[in-house]
C-alpha cells in the first residue's frame, strides 16, 4: 500500500496527500492508495507546483491501521514522519 | 579581519536583492522548481528531509563577535535556537521557511555575511587553517589570499555553472591544518630560493565516492599570479570536466583521466594565453587586503592560575601556542560527551561572542573539526576564560582527542544521507567516556559520514565510519589509517559492514587497541603501520 | 530578390553546440561574422568559457547565446562576450530581469568588448594615486638621488626605466646604476634611430655595467601592414609614433606599475610643472631629474665623466628618431623634436591619459 508525500513549498515541511487531493501535515489523514492507483495520484500531485516540491510515492504498512512507513525506505520515512531522532533540535524523536 | 568596502557592500546587496526576487519568482510560478533549484542551491538553500536548510558562508572560517551574535539571532528567529557548524567551516540552519530566508539574508548582509555559493556547482567557500594568523609555525598568513580568492570567486561570470562543486583550501603552515590534499585545489604558501612567497599548487584531490589525494602541478606560483592561474585551472575544468555522470564530474576524475602531466600542460598553456595585467593582482590590493590581517598586539602574562587539575588539563589540551607574546589560541570544542558534533545554541554563540569581546580581540574561528576557536586570547585571561567556558559546558578538554568526533548531520536531517551519523557519534563519545578511554590516547581522529558524499570526512579519519543503506537497514563501514592534515592519506576498509550498535563497539575497541599498544608519542597511523590491521580486526570481528 | 543575391548579402552565420571543443569551434567559425552558441541546458556552463576563447582568438563578429537559458544568466553571458541572448523557454510564464548588471565586478570581463575596471583595479588605482600624491609632496624639490631612493623603496620590483639613450639619457642611467642597479631599462628600438644612438647605447651599457636592458621592437606583422616602405613618418608622423613607440611600449609595460623618466621641468611645454612622482591614471611616473637646471645637468655630466651622445656635439639637444629630430637653438630644449609639426610629445607621456587618474576615486570603508 502507498501514499504520496512531499515538502511544502513555502516552508519545506513534510506533507502528505489527502483523499481530497489537498495536503496535510497529519499523516493519519494521508490517502491510502492501492499500488495501481499510485501513478494517477502522483500525476495529480506533480501538477501542484505552487504548493509542494518533489512529490513521490512511499510504501506504508497495509496491515496497520495507523500510518506506518514500510519497505526499503522505512527508516528515512519514519524520520521524516516523526522528526530527527537525534541532534539538538530533535522534538519527540523517532522510533525506528 | 577583513571589513567590506563600498564595493563589497554593493555586490552583496545586489546579490541579496536578486535572490529575494528569485524566491518571489518561484512562489509566483515564474520559475519552475527545476529552474529554481540550482539558483537556490547557489545561494545556500537546500530542501532537506523536514524543512529547508540554509547554509551560511563563514569566509575561511573567520567570524567577528558581531557576526557570531547575528548568527545567534538567526538561530533564534528562523531556526529552533541552534546552528550547526560544518566541516567546511560554515554554519547550517535546519528549520528556516523559504519565505523567511530573504529576510534572514538581509539581516546577515547587515554584518557582511551571506550564503552565496555555499552550494551548487560553483566555487565554494575557501577554507583554511583555523589558527591562521596566530599559529606559531606559520610561514605566511593565508587569510589575505583566502579573501582575494573569495572576491574573485564570488559571482564569477564564467564559473557559476561548473560540472560539479569546487573547493579550494589554503594553508600557510607546514602542519597543514586545512587538509589541502583532499581539495579540488590545495594551495600551500611556500618560499622560493630568492625568499619570495608563492604557492605550491595541488589539484584534483577529494573525498566522496572516489577519494584521491591531490597532485602537485606547480612547485612555485608567484603570489601576484594567483588569480590568473586559478582562472586557467577552472577554465580547463569547465570545458573538459565530465557532465554526463554526476559521480565522475569532479576535477579529480579529469586530472586522473588526462594524467596529471597532461592536465598540467593544458593549464600552463591556458595560463600563458590568458595571463596579463587584468588578472595580475595589483600590489596595492594585496597590501590593502593584508592590512586587514595585521598581527594582534601582545597580551599580558598569565598570573591568575585556577587551582585544581581541570584548568591544567584544559590548558594542556585546548590551548595552543600563539606567534605573538602572551597571546594564546583557545579551542572551544562543541563536543561535550553525548553532544551533537558542531551544534551550538544561540545562547552559547552569544556567550562566546561576549568572551571574544572581553578576552580575545573580538575574533572567533570555525574549524573543520566543527569546533570554535578564539585565535587571539589574552594569556592573562585564560583563567577567566576557563571558568566562563566550563560554566557553559564548553570546556571539555578533548580538542584533537578521540572524543572530538566529526559527524555530518546524516539521515536525521539530510536528504542525501543513507544512514544516521549523530546518534553514532553520541554513542561513541559517551562510550569512550564510560570506558575511560577519552583521555587514554594522544591525538586521534574519528569521523563519521552518513553517505558516500563524505561530508563527515571519514576517508581522512584515523578511524572512519561510512553509513550505507543495505536492503533498507543502516550499515556502517569501518576504515582505518586515513589522514587529513599534512601528508593526506585515504583510510582503508577493515572488514564487513557493521550494524549501528556493532559500529559503536568496534570504534571503541579500535581506540582501546591504540591506547594499549601505542608506543610513547606514536600516532595512530604509526601504530597501525607497525602492528598491521590484525589486532584491530581481531578486536572488531573476533579471532 | 534572387536567391543568389540573398546568399551574398546574408552574413556568414555559424551555429555551434554549447559543448563544442574550443579548437573545433575556432576552426568552424573561420570567416563567419555571426555565431550562435546553443546551450543544451541552462546548467551547462561550457558555452561561457567557449565564448571567452572565441573572443580571445580574435573573433569580433556577432555572438549570440541560444537555448533554454534563464534571464538570471544574461548579465554573465554578456560579460563573457555574447552580444545577445535568445532565451528559448516554451513552458512557463515569461520573466524579465533588468538588473543592468552588477554595480561592480570582481573579475575582469573575460570576453566583453569594452573591459570595465575590476574592483581590484579601482581600489589599486585609488591607492596608487594617493601614494603618488603623497610622494610628490614629500619629494618636492628633492635631489635625483633622494627621489629614486624613495621610489625604489615603494616601487621596487615593479619599476622600470624608459631610456631613449638620447642626449641626456646617460645621467638617468648612471643614477639607476648607482641606486637600483637591477631596474629593467626599456629601450624602444623604433628602427628609425640614428646609428650614433645605437652605438652610444651599447657604449653606455658597457660603461655603466647595466645588466637588465630590454630592447622593445615594433610588432613585425604590424610593420608589414602599416609601414611596408618605412616611410610612414612622411605621411603621418603620429601614426608612425603609435606603431613604433606607443604600441610596443604598451605591451612591454604590462608588468610595471612605475616608470623612471628623464623628464625635466626646463624641457618646457607640458613638462614645465611636473612633480617628482606623478600618477597617469594607471602607472606612476618617477621624475628624479624634474628639478634640475640645465647647469645642474652639465655639472653632473662633468662630475661623472660620462661619454656624451655623439650628436649632442653637433647641436642636437633632444634626440629621437632621425626623421623627426633636428638641432635646436637652446641647450636642453625639445624645440628640435617634431620640428614643423604641431606637437611636442610622442604619445608615451600624453597627458590626456591622466584624465583617468581623476576618475579613480577614493573607496570608503563601511
Amino acid at each position: 500500500m502507498k501514499t504520496i508525500t512531499a515538502n511544502r513549498l513555502t516552508d519545506g515541511r513534510v506533507v502528505y496527500l489527502t483523499p481530497e487531493k489537498s495536503w496535510t501535515e497529519d499523516a493519519d489523514q494521508a490517502v491510502r492508495l492501492e499500488d495501481d492507483a499510485t501513478d494517477a495520484a502522483l500525476e495529480t500531485a506533480l501538477r501542484d507546483v505552487l504548493t509542494v516540491v518533489g512529490p513521490y510515492p512511499i510504501e506504508i504498512d497495509a496491515d496497520r491501521d495507523g500510518f506506518a512507513p514500510a519497505g526499503r525506505k522505512h527508516v528515512r520515512e519514519t524520520i521524516r514522519l516523526t522528526g530527527p531522532s537525534a541532534g539538538s533540535t530533535k522534538l519527540g524523536g523517532a522510533h525506528v | 579581519m577583513y571589513k567590506y568596502d563600498e564595493i563589497d557592500r554593493a555586490v552583496l546587496d545586489a546579490r541579496t536583492a536578486e535572490f529575494r526576487e528569485q524566491v518571489q519568482a518561484r512562489l509566483s510560478g515564474a520559475l519552475s522548481e527545476d529552474e529554481f533549484k540550482p539558483l537556490r542551491l547557489m545561494n545556500g538553500v537546500y530542501l532537506q528531509l523536514h524543512a529547508y536548510m540554509l547554509r551560511v558562508a563563514i569566509p575561511y572560517g573567520v567570524l567577528s563577535s558581531e557576526q557570531l551574535r547575528s548568527l545567534a539571532y538567526v538561530a533564534r528567529t528562523y531556526d529552533r535556537g541552534y546552528g550547526h557548524f560544518t566541516t567546511r567551516q560554515n554554519i547550517q540552519y535546519n528549520w528556516p521557511a523559504l519565505v523567511d530566508i530573504p529576510d534572514a539574508l538581509d539581516h546577515l548582509a547587515g554584518v557582511q555575511m551571506h550564503a552565496i555559493q555555499t552550494s551548487g556547482n560553483t566555487i565554494r567557500n575557501t577554507t583554511t587553517d583555523p589558527f591562521a594568523g596566530a599559529a606559531a609555525d606559520e610561514i605566511a598568513d593565508p587569510r589575505p589570499w583566502c579573501e582575494l580568492i573569495r572576491q574573485w570567486s564570488t559571482t564569477h561570470p564564467e564559473f557559476t555553472w561548473l560540472p560539479r562543486k569546487f573547493k579550494i583550501a589554503v594553508t600557510g603552515s607546514p602542519a597543514d591544518r586545512a587538509a589541502i590534499g583532499v581539495h579540488d585545489i590545495g594551495l600551500r604558501l611556500v618560499k622560493n630560493d630568492a625568499g619570495e612567497t608563492g604557492f605550491e599548487v595541488h589539484v584534483g584531490g577529494g573525498q566522496g565516492r572516489t577519494p584521491i589525494v591531490a597532485k602537485i602541478i606547480r612547485d612555485f606560483l608567484p603570489q601576484r599570479e594567483l588569480l590568473a592561474y586559478l582562472t586557467s585551472i577552472l577554465r580547463v575544468y569547465n570545458l573538459a570536466g565530465r557532465r554526463d555522470n554526476l559521480y565522475k564530474a569532479r576535477i579529480k576524475i579529469l586530472v586522473d583521466a588526462m594524467a596529471p602531466d597532461e592536465f598540467r600542460d593544458a593549464v600552463e598553456a591556458e595560463y600563458d594565453a590568458s595571463r596579463g595585467r587584468a588578472l595580475t593582482l595589483p600590489v596595492e590590493e594585496i597590501e590593502r587586503v593584508s592590512s586587514h590581517f595585521a598581527p594582534p598586539a601582545e597580551g599580558e602574562p598569565l598570573t591568575d592560575i585556577p587551582t585544581g587539575t581541570a584548568f591544567a588539563r584544559w590548558r594542556a589540551v585546548n590551548v595552543k601556542p600563539h606567534k605573538v607574546k602572551n597571546r594564546a589560541v583557545v579551542v572551544i570544542p562543541l563536543k561535550a560527551p553525548g553532544a551533537t558534533p558542531g551544534d551550538a545554541s544561540a545562547e552559547q554563540m552569544d556567550l562566546i561572542a561576549d568572551l571574544a569581546d572581553r578576552y580575545a580581540l573580538s575574533e572567533i574561528r570555525v574549524s573543520k573539526e566543527q569546533n570554535l576557536v578564539l585565535p587571539h586570547a589574552d594569556k592573562a585571561a585564560l583563567g577567566d576564560l576557563f571558568r566562563a567556558l566550563d560554566g557553559a559546558g564548553l570546556a571539555t578538554p578533548n580538542h584533537g582527542r578521540a572524543s572530538d568526533i566529526v559527524a555530518c548531520p546524516g539521515l536525521d536531517y539530510c536528504n542525501l544521507a543513507n544512514a544516521r551519523s549523530i546518534p553514532i557519534a553520541q554513542a561513541i563519545s559517551t562510550g569512550l567516556h564510560e570506558a575511560g578511554l577519552d583521555d587514554a590516547t594522544g591525538d586521534l581522529t574519528i569521523k563519521i559520514s552518513g553517505c558516500i558524499n563524505a561530508c563527515g570526512h571519514h576517508h581522512v579519519a584515523n578511524i572512519g565510519l561510512l553509513g550505507v543503506d543495505k536492503a533498507g537497514e543502516e550499515v556502517y563501514q569501518l576504515t582505518l589509517g586515513g589522514v587529513g592534515d599534512g601528508q593526506a592519506a585515504i583510510g582503508k576498509i577493515l572488514g564487513p559492514g557493521l550494524s549501528a550498535d556493532d559500529a559503536v563497539t568496534a570504534v571503541i575497541a579500535c581506540v582501546r587497541v591504540y591506547a594499549e599498544q601505542a608506543q610513547p608519542q606514536e600516532s595512530f597511523t604509526q601504530t597501525l603501520n607497525r602492528l598491521g590491521t590484525d589486532p584491530f580486526k581481531e578486536a572488531v570481528y573476533g579471532a | 530578390m534572387a536567391l543568389d543575391a540573398l546568399r551574398r548579402i546574408e552574413p556568414q552565420a555559424v551555429e555551434l553546440p554549447g559543448d563544442a571543443a574550443p579548437a573545433d569551434a575556432e576552426a568552424a567559425i573561420k570567416g563567419a561574422d555571426r555565431v550562435v552558441i546553443r546551450f543544451p541546458t541552462f546548467k551547462d556552463g561550457r558555452g561561457f568559457s567557449l565564448a571567452a576563447l572565441l573572443r580571445r582568438s580574435g573573433y569580433e563578429g556577432e555572438l549570440r547565446a541560444a537555448g533554454p537559458l534563464l534571464p538570471d544568466q544574461v548579465d554573465d553571458l554578456l560579460r563573457m562576450g555574447f552580444d545577445a541572448v535568445d532565451i528559448e523557454r516554451p513552458d512557463g510564464p515569461a520573466r524579465n530581469r533588468n538588473t543592468g548588471g552588477a554595480p561592480y565586478i570582481y573579475q575582469p570581463d573575460p570576453g566583453a568588448v569594452t573591459a570595465r575596471p575590476t574592483a581590484l583595479q579601482i581600489r589599486a588605482l585609488a591607492a596608487r594615486k594617493a601614494t603618488a600624491e603623497a610622494l610628490a609632496k614629500e619629494l618636492d624639490g628633492a635631489t635625483p638621488e633622494a627621489i629614486l631612493c624613495r621610489a625604489a623603496q615603494v616601487y621596487g620590483g615593479r619599476m622600470a626605466m624608459l631610456s631613449s639613450f638620447g642626449a641626456e639619457a646617460a645621467l638617468g642611467l648612471a643614477l639607476v646604476a648607482e641606486i637600483a642597479s637591477d631596474t629593467p631599462i626599456l629601450f624602444l628600438d623604433t628602427g628609425m634611430h640614428f646609428p650614433q644612438t645605437l652605438s652610444y647605447r651599447d657604449r653606455l651599457v658597457k660603461h655603466l655595467g647595466l645588466t637588465n636592458l630590454h630592447i622593445l621592437k615594433p610588432d613585425e606583422a604590424e610593420l608589414r601592414n602599416e609601414d611596408p616602405d618605412n616611410r610612414l613618418y612622411d605621411r603621418d608622423g603620429v601614426a608612425c609614433c603609435d606603431l613604433r613607440k606607443v604600441r610596443p611600449l604598451g605591451r612591454a609595460l604590462d608588468p610595471f606599475d612605475a616608470l623612471i623618466t628623464g623628464r625635466k621641468r626646463y624641457h618646457g611645454g607640458q613638462r614645465g610643472d611636473i612633480a617628482a612622482v606623478e600618477f597617469d591614471g594607471e602607472r606612476v611616473k618617477i621624475n628624479p631629474f624634474a628639478f634640475l637646471s640645465p647647469q645642474d645637468v652639465a655639472d653632473r655630466y662633468k662630475a661623472l665623466d660620462l661619454p656624451r651622445h655623439p650628436l649632442a656635439e653637433d647641436g642636437y639637444a633632444s634626440i629621437g628618431c632621425w626623421p623627426c629630430t633636428a638641432p635646436a637653438d637652446e641647450p636642453g630644449s625639445r624645440d628640435g623634436r617634431w620640428a614643423g609639426q604641431d606637437r611636442d610629445e610622442c604619445g608615451i607621456f600624453d597627458p590626456a591619459r591622466a584624465e583617468r587618474a581623476k576618475r579613480a576615486g577614493a573607496i570608503r570603508l563601511i
